[in-house]
């Protein structure tokens, strides 16, 4: 039976709750909760300004390649990999085995701060989905809904 | 597999081009990029090489409201076909929703291609996944070369099974049938999470998709 998860309204909510408590903690301008095959699960903050889709994609790829990295020295993988740049740094952590959250700040803020409050909204965040994959009966569409005609077109 | 928000109304597909090295998966997706409307469409990302090998993944996001109601946004995928680059194949198929398989059409490329298939038929067990179960079309590519193998041949060595997978010839420098590929793969993800999936999906499929030497795409190729 294939069917896909659904976030409802109110998982969407709740999710949103925890990570604008995180921004607003943290003074930090983006978090972006996504799978470990870079889909978007939530995300709160700045959206404008990035791309989230692609950020998603590459943030999956940066934090499955250390993993062969942590294997050299023996570790499972990095449970944390923080990116500076000049003005704008990244921190991404592991929420759990599926699940990764990244969070983009700039100079308002430190990362020891995001570090620090990373921790307990990354267990509140994988306490959510914990719930979802437990609960979630999953969706199926109807094929009349589903259009015939080509999903791309060549222009 | 993605999850269906629905606050937002959006639902997310990965498609990852799969194949052996040098077989054109970037090349599809540099002419989807090309050619498809740029509102629907994010940047191609490309972590290639100075040589435009690809080092880690090209990627290149696609929106398309095929599913009345939801913003449907699909994730296109390559990965590195070079065979020592097998950790990053896994990790780019982790979570994947649809395979475009990528074959190399030459006659010397024939064991790469079958090299290749076996190793995306491991990888999916790695992450307890079936080609049976995942939708999956196969391109052979590159049929404007001289020293081609046959369709029929390609269908023997790659298509050779009780379920065929819908096949397509292929040019991709000149995007001939890269759309039509694309758009069977996505039908066939779609149908997948439809209530009628169980609905029939043995009818006997075409010997592959031809190119037509005339076609309006051939007539408007890509500067």
């Amino acid at each position: 039976m294939n069917a896909i998860p659904v976030l409802t309204i109110e998982d969407v909510a709740t999710l949103d709750g925890v990570l604008g408590d995180f921004l607003k903690k943290t003074e930090s301008e983006l978090t972006v909760v996504i799978d470990r095959g870079g889909n978007v699960i939530s995300q709160c903050g700045d959206m404008d300004a990035m791309d989230v889709t692609v950020i998603a994609a590459l943030a999956a790829g940066s934090f499955a390649a250390t993993r062969e990295l942590a294997r050299r020295i023996g570790e499972v993988e990095f449970n944390a990999l923080y990116h500076q740049g000049n003005g704008k740094h990244m921190f991404m952590n592991s929420v759990d085995d599926e699940t990764i959250m990244i969070t983009v700040f700039g100079s308002r803020t430190t990362v020891g701060l995001v570090r620090f409050y990373s921790t307990a909204t990354a267990q509140n965040v994988a306490n959510v989905l914990k719930l979802l994959r437990r609960t979630s009966h999953g969706l199926k569409f109807d094929a009349k809904d589903i259009s015939a005609a080509p999903v791309f077109a060549d222009q | 597999m993605s999850i269906i928000n629905y606050a937002s109304r959006e639902i997310q597909f990965k498609i990852v081009y799969y194949g052996p090295a040098l077989c054109g998966k970037t090349t599809n997706l540099n002419y989807i990029h090309q050619r498809i409307n740029p509102l629907n469409r994010g940047d191609l990302v490309s972590l290639a090489t100075a040589t435009e090998r690809t080092l880690f993944f090209d990627f290149l996001p696609l929106n398309a409201v095929v599913i009345k109601g939801f913003v449907t946004k699909f994730q296109l995928y390559t990965v590195p076909g070079q065979v020592i680059y097998n950790a990053t194949r896994q990790l780019v198929l982790r979570s994947v929703d649809g395979i475009v398989f990528v074959a190399d059409s030459q006659w010397e490329k024939m064991e790469e291609n079958v090299e290749s298939w076996k190793n995306l038929c491991d990888n999916l067990a790695l992450q307890n996944m079936s080609i049976d179960d995942t939708p999956c079309v196969l391109e052979y590519n590159k049929r404007d070369l001289p020293n081609i193998a046959p369709v029929n041949y390609m269908e023997y060595v790659l298509n050779n099974r009780k379920k065929r997978l819908q096949s397509f010839e292929v040019i991709s420098s000149t995007g001939q049938n890269v759309f039509a590929a694309l758009n069977a793969a996505s039908q066939i993800l779609l149908h997948k999470f439809s209530k009628q999936s169980e609905a029939p999906q043995g009818a006997p499929l075409p010997v592959a998709i031809p190119v037509e030497p005339n076609s309006p795409q051939a007539q408007k190729l890509p500067a």
